[in-house]
């Protein structure tokens, strides 16, 4: 705290160019602007490898433009500079589409929510996979929509063959690319041939790819779904700021689609959906590629990193194409979870219907995975061997 | 629009800028609060942000923005705990314990939304039905109604009564059968107050009537009431779950940049209005919130503020014989004589913007946000020029 406090400080006197990183979230980037001394342990404050954040916070370009948009924060996002339209622009240039067709969201969760809302009724259900993403499964649950939940092949992949034959007559299916929690992608040629295969039984089923994780992925046989999205007016594809952006706390995401679905997405969407500083600071991320390059490639060592710390110590972890990873420890999530955060690391909840055996866990920073090895591994080593799954019971 | 316009609306801009970023005197750049004054200034300034901008009383915003405490709060969120990188679903419950601290209530009372919108329309989405109308007046905010269409609930639109007042006798006696009554109180965007008195009768005679209807409340213009005869029907949602008080940071507070609002009520209903979670809350927006919550000096300043500048707004007008709600809020609603289209265009023209139309007034009368005083004193240059009035010495 006194060194975070010194650096801000000193930063912030008039003159000084380099004013954002004091005002720069993440831990990792506070302790890097201390300079001369090392910042003190932070023994108060948990490892947070729950929540498939990015550890280091927005980018500097963010962050300065963040703190620029201040003024205008007593104005409704239309009238602010830069304002919603403009990051519907800036959205839309990443994304080589026209504005037309983008939907803004809260985060990405509002197209979830939304696509729902537009796409399914009591007559039309919701597909999805058994583990995946749950916000659209909580929302057809509460409009009373049936679910049908399609489990994940034993390598953590969604069932596209499962998956296609529970399409048939389905208003929506959540196609999560990569999959959260199991990390796992298909990749662009299965993704289409799952599309085309599903339009061809079931025509006016709505299919939602959710590429939050896209800017994480390496695979080179990943491609996005945009070009799907535009061609065909049963597909949209959903992003979000929230991962490599690390714009998590600023809740920006957006849909991406046909003019006239997008249309619907706007009508629906909740008014003025946009915090004037998450929009100032999106559209700086946004045309900041090189930062986003950056931050994938060190997603990808520390993943790296983690992936081979399971594997070493002889337990499975499918491959991922995201920020965490997904672990077969062999027991059940919740005890590793307590068991974690007794010793101050904080992992993924229980995900049914694979909660008695395995575990998600977020990748935070090298240094930070580094931390956390000896920790895991001394709860995989003491905690003795897995539990009966007795509490799925209610579960499924 | 001329050079020298241009140069005006800069340097106002500027100077609306500087109190919004709370520049008190040279001797504060030391200071966090001048640090930020010195960032901001000291920004290169972008090509939008170089623009000449309008006058921008269309909004019922709080032309000052936020306070002092609330860019304090702001920064060291950002700096310290609560990153903008993660979640912020932790904060929100801090923010949830200084809205129950500010009125003597439990967290459990408290739902934040993104805006009081979305307190409104999951109100909306609960509460009604297509066969359970929504009861609105038919010239009051329209949030609600318009996320009732979209959900196909019926809408029943009580027109105002002759002194534009919303008619509570008639919604009372819509409310039979209905699922869910909107009152905004002061009612946007009239301006008019119902006193503490009439909103308590109604309120008793539509419940006695249909004991399942639930009330809602929108107090969004609260703190900017003057009239000794309002109340707030915070006391009365706390104990009744069928009663619900929106508010909003979008106004008084400066906020409507940062998106929230929240409403109080019964824990059950407060439950129920948890529908969509926290999901849609920024991190920015709860730092700020949970400040300026407790800033209640803040509040009192700005209702002077702008009790001051809507005298000044009302009066220019009855000056020069156009009459105008009794306004409690942020904004008059003047009757104009003519059409509101041809002198918000005209205004629009001059750098002034005014509000939309809003039928079934749209022929003769138009809202007016009120600025700062001295907003105000150019706006009504302008307002002079358009409506061929002899520019008043006033002031």
């Amino acid at each position: 705290m006194p060194v975070s406090r010194r650096s801000f400080l000193g930063a912030l006197k008039p003159g000084t160019a380099a004013l954002s990183p004091v005002l720069v979230a993440a831990r990792g980037r506070e302790a890097a602007t201390a300079g001369v001394t090392n910042p003190p342990p932070d023994t108060a404050s948990p490892i947070l490898l729950d929540s498939n954040e990015n550890p280091l916070g927005p980018g500097p370009a963010a962050m300065d433009a963040l703190t620029r948009a201040f003024v205008d924060a007593g104005r409704y996002p239309s009238n602010a500079r830069p304002s919603m339209t403009d990051l519907r622009a800036a959205i839309a240039k990443r994304v080589s589409v026209t504005p037309e067709n983008i939907a803004l969201g809260a985060g990405s969760w509002e197209i979830l929510r939304t696509s729902v809302r537009l796409f399914t009724s009591s007559s039309r259900h919701l597909v999805t996979a058994a583990p995946s993403f749950e916000n659209p499964e909580r929302m057809a649950e509460q409009l009373g929509v049936g679910v049908r939940r399609v489990p994940v092949d034993k390598n953590g992949r969604l069932d596209l063959e499962g998956m296609a034959q529970a399409a048939k007559w389905a208003g929506l299916v959540f196609f999560c690319n990569p999959n959260n929690p199991t990390s796992t992608l298909h990749p662009a040629k299965a993704v289409a041939e799952f599309v085309a295969r599903v339009h061809k039984e079931s025509p006016d089923t709505v299919i939602l790819i959710d590429e939050a994780y896209h800017d994480y992925v390496t695979d080179p046989a990943y491609a996005t779904a945009v070009p799907l999205a535009l061609e065909n007016p049963n597909v949209i594809v959903a992003r979000t700021l929230s991962k490599a952006y690390g714009m998590a706390g600023m809740r920006v995401g957006y849909g991406v689609g046909q003019p006239r679905t997008i249309e619907n997405f706007n009508r629906w969407a909740i008014t003025f959906n946009q915090n004037s500083l998450a929009v100032a600071a999106a559209i700086a991320a946004l045309g900041d590629p090189a930062h986003i390059e950056a931050e994938r490639a060190r997603n990808t060592e520390a993943r790296a990193f983690t992936t081979r710390f399971f594997t070493d110590l002889g337990y499975k972890v499918f491959d991922s194409q995201a920020n965490f990873v997904f672990v077969e420890t062999g027991r059940h999530a919740k005890d590793f979870k307590e068991a974690c955060a007794k010793r101050g690391l904080m992992v993924g909840r229980p995900f049914p219907p694979l909660e008695t055996r395995f575990a998600r866990v977020s990748i935070g920073t090298i240094e930070e995975m580094q931390k956390a090895g000896p920790v895991i591994a001394e709860v995989l080593r003491g905690e003795g061997p897995a539990r009966a799954s007795t509490s799925t019971r209610g579960e499924r | 629009m001329s050079v020298h316009r241009k140069e005006t609306v800069m340097a106002l801009t500027r100077r609306s800028f500087i109190e919004a970023v709370g520049i008190g005197g040279a001797g504060l750049l030391a200071t966090p609060r001048g640090a930020w004054a010195s960032l901001l200034e000291g920004a290169p300034a972008t090509p939008a942000a170089a623009a000449a901008r309008p006058l921008l009383l269309h909004n019922n915003e709080n032309p000052l923005g936020p306070g002092d405490s609330v860019l304090e709060a702001v920064r060291s969120a950002l700096a310290s705990g609560g990153p903008a990188g993660r979640y912020p679903w932790d904060d929100v419950k801090q923010l949830h314990q200084a809205i129950a601290d500010k009125f003597g209530v439990a967290p459990e009372n408290v739902i934040t939304g993104c805006g009081s919108t979305q307190v409104l329309r999951v109100g909306v989405q609960l509460f009604t039905s297509p066969v359970k109308p929504l009861v609105a007046g038919q010239l009051t905010y329209e949030e609600c109604a318009s996320y009732a269409s979209l959900i196909g609930t019926p809408v029943r639109a009580i027109p105002l009564d002759k002194s534009l007042q919303l008619d509570l006798d008639a919604m009372a006696e819509a409310a039979k059968g209905a699922g869910m009554v909107f009152l905004n109180n002061p009612n946007n965007p009239t301006g008019a107050l119902l006193p503490a008195a009439a909103v308590d009768r109604f309120i008793e005679k539509v419940l006695a009537a249909s004991p399942d209807v639930v009330v809602m409340i929108d107090e969004a213009y609260h703190d900017y009431v003057t009239d000794p005869s309002h109340r707030t029907q915070v006391a009365r949602a706390i104990k009744d779950p069928r009663v619900i008080v929106a508010r909003t940071f979008s106004k008084a507070h400066g906020m409507a940049g940062m998106r929230m609002g929240y409403a109080i009520g019964h824990p059950d209903t407060i439950k129920k209005l948890d529908w969509e979670g926290p999901n849609a809350l920024n991190v920015a927006g709860i730092a700020a919130a949970t400040a300026s919550i407790k800033d209640q000096a803040r509040l009192d300043r700005e209702q002077a503020r702008n009790t001051e500048a809507r005298r000044f707004t009302i009066d220019w007008f009855a000056k020069n014989g156009m009459p105008s709600v009794d306004s409690q809020t942020n904004f008059v609603f003047v009757e104009i004589k003519r059409p509101a289209k041809e002198f918000r265009d005209a205004c629009k023209e001059q750098g002034v913007l005014v509000a939309r139309d809003f039928p079934p007034f749209e022929k003769s009368h138009c809202r007016i946000s009120i600025g700062t005083l001295d907003e105000m004193k150019r706006a009504v240059v302008v307002f002079g020029k358009v409506l061929g009035v002899k520019a008043s010495k006033a002031a």
